[in-house]
């Protein structure tokens, strides 16, 4: 009599899923020998999710939610871009493309200081139906495009990654499963595209926005400036020491009130403070890991 | 969308910081709001909340200090009052107003307008509009739609009609508004260039949120964290020259250390030079004369393109 094999059975899915888990841990293919450019420590991407009130408007709240979002289009996103041009921190903002039927003119002010437009999807949501979905990357690319005179070359969103890839995006920050750059292959195994990780710890939303993600109101996440302040030096810090990399997930209609962006401000200057602090775009940094640090022709 | 119906209330850029002028001496404005709703849900004020002991704490020793402080530092408060409250305690709202405070509405229950049935905000809004004007003496001139602890978000509520329907009855002002920081034109109506005023409020500078909430006896107490955003936000936007609200319960700071942290956050904003504490509707009238919509609202016409496979 032969035992059965402790892990196979017809009926339960614990084949598929070790074989899931294997998949998945392939697809993520570090740098190796990662370096920036002479003299940076560290690189700190600065990243501005330009929503204002859209997600609101989709999920079809009230009056007073989608005006909270709209600080950010009408004030917020004008107020913070002031301070980062006074710091001279080149940042990007990721972007949807309706934000160009309905903030123009803050776009322009943007990209005429030297900042970069990357995709963050139309109407804020990456639909199923691949038609639509097509539609509405091509509709908000071209939208992007047209106000930065240039090529979009990054997003942040779900989009499907060869269709990205077709549009010429080339990287994208969606992603925590590392903390430094890395190489991200589709859910076929194909497809590889630069990611720039985040992190939520890193995204004001998480401890300024009430109600962020439908969280009930006894986990309320109204922090104050100072508490976190401690906490993003303390992660820029950790980084600093190893040459890794932050990327900060702002949102104007957060970011932009008037105690943030004096926190931001504070925090930038004391990173200045440190040698080979480097506040690059995403899309210089992914230009320069693209050219030094490209995927092996093997993959 | 024929303007930007579904999306915006107002114009595509703020006024700036160097825009804004107060009256003259004065380098800011500080709006202080006294919220004197107990209710805990949207269908507004109910037998039980009246009962609350904490509630009865903030009509006495908490409204005492408050009074003694705003005195003492010559502050002009606005006291957002749902209409069942002035009814009930018409002594303690002529204490109020002999001390040159404000009375504004809040409804007639506290109730969230949007819970009500078709046709009943407006005349909820009449009943309330009616009680308060016998109980002051004049029509009142602000209304307030603060979150209660129980709502699913913190900016207040205002429904498609609350704007035109306070227009309609003559308010000068609303006071939940969240698209700026300073004061700014709420448009009701973009073909007929209708607007209201709309006074700023942000949940990160009121009470409710910070102190036993969402409710006592279970909810976390973080007077500290309130206590740093109110100086962090009063010291940007002194710098700026623009505005800062606060809002405060008497049930909730009018007690202990958090008393404290309120005498100490408007101590120390009212030793700051040019720093004008005034009443809702006063600030309002200046911004009205200083700042007409005709001059300050610039509506960009709308570029918007439907798409039938978007939102519109």
């Amino acid at each position: 009599m032969t035992s059965p094999d402790p892990t196979a059975s017809a009926q339960d899915p614990f084949l598929s899923l070790v074989e899931t888990a294997r998949f998945q841990r392939g697809r993520r293919i570090p740098i190796p020998e990662f370096a920036y450019p002479e003299g940076v420590k560290i690189a700190v991407n600065f990243t501005l999710d330009f929503d204002a009130m859209l997600l609101r408007r989709l999920l079809n709240e009230p009056w007073g939610q989608k005006a909270k979002g709209e600080f950010g289009g009408r004030v917020g996103v004008w107020r913070i871009m002031e301070m980062f041009d006074a710091e001279d921190v080149k940042v990007t903002l990721f972007t949807p493309g309706r934000i160009c039927e309905l903030y123009p003119q803050a776009l322009k002010d943007a990209v005429a200081n030297g900042h970069e437009l990357a995709d963050h999807m139309w109407e804020h949501e990456v639909y199923a139906d691949p038609v639509v979905e097509d539609a509405h990357l091509t509709r908000t690319l071209a939208a992007l495009s047209a106000v930065q005179g240039k090529p979009i070359t990054g997003t942040r969103s779900s989009h499907t990654p060869a269709l990205l890839k077709s549009k010429g995006v080339v990287y994208n920050s969606f992603t925590s499963a590392s903390d430094m750059p890395f190489y991200e292959l589709d859910s076929n195994g194909q497809n590889p595209i630069l990611q720039l990780p985040f992190h939520y710890a890193l995204d004001d939303a998480m401890y300024f926005s009430f109600g962020w993600l439908d969280t009930p109101n006894d986990a309320q996440r109204v922090m104050d400036v100072d508490e976190v302040f401690e906490i993003w030096w303390s992660a820029f810090l950790q980084q600093y020491k190893q040459g890794g990399y932050v990327n900060f997930l702002l949102h104007p209609f957060v970011s932009g009130h008037a105690m943030r962006v004096d926190m931001i401000q504070r925090l930038i200057q004391r990173m200045k403070t440190l040698p080979g602090v480097w506040f690059p775009t995403c899309d210089e940094l992914a230009q320069h890991i693209l050219m030094h640090h490209p995927l092996a022709e093997a993959e | 969308m024929p303007w930007k119906d579904f999306y915006t209330t107002s114009d595509e850029i703020g006024m700036r910081d160097d825009a804004v002028s107060w009256p003259s001496g004065q380098h800011m404005a500080l709006g202080l709001t006294v919220n004197l709703n107990p209710a805990g849900a949207g269908k507004g004020i109910t037998a039980k909340d009246l009962a609350y002991p904490t509630w009865h704490y903030g009509l006495s020793e908490g409204l005492d200090r408050f009074l003694d402080l705003f005195k003492e530092l010559n502050i002009k408060a606005t006291f957002a009052a749902p209409a069942v409250i002035v009814e009930s305690y018409r002594d303690i709202i002529d204490r109020i107003l002999d001390d040159g405070h404000e009375i504004a509405a809040q409804g007639l229950y506290g109730e969230d307008p949007s819970l009500l049935a078709a046709g009943q905000e407006a005349e909820h809004m009449d009943r309330a509009t009616a009680i308060l004007t016998n109980a002051i003496g004049a029509a009142p001139k602000g209304w307030f739609a603060l979150s209660r602890p129980d709502d699913r978000a913190a900016t207040g509520c205002a429904t498609d009609d609350t704007i035109a329907l306070l227009r309609a009855r003559g308010y000068s002002y609303f006071g939940n508004g969240l698209a700026d920081d300073a004061p700014y034109y709420w448009v009701s109506d973009v073909a007929k260039a209708e607007t209201l005023l709309a006074l700023p409020y942000y949940y990160h500078f009121d009470d409710t949120f910070f102190l036993m909430f969402p409710r006592e006896g279970t909810g976390l107490e973080r007077p500290q964290a309130l206590l740093n955003n109110w100086r962090a936000e009063f010291r940007a936007q002194y710098r700026r020259g623009r505005y800062f609200n606060m809002c405060v319960s008497p049930a909730r700071s009018g007690w202990g250390h958090r008393f404290e942290n309120l005498a100490a956050i408007l101590r120390d904003a009212m030793a700051h030079p040019g720093v004008w504490a005034a009443t809702g509707s006063e600030i309002a009238d200046h911004w009205h004369k200083a700042h007409t919509a005709e001059q300050a609202l610039k509506l960009a016409p709308s570029i918007w393109q439907d798409y039938e496979d978007s939102l519109s």
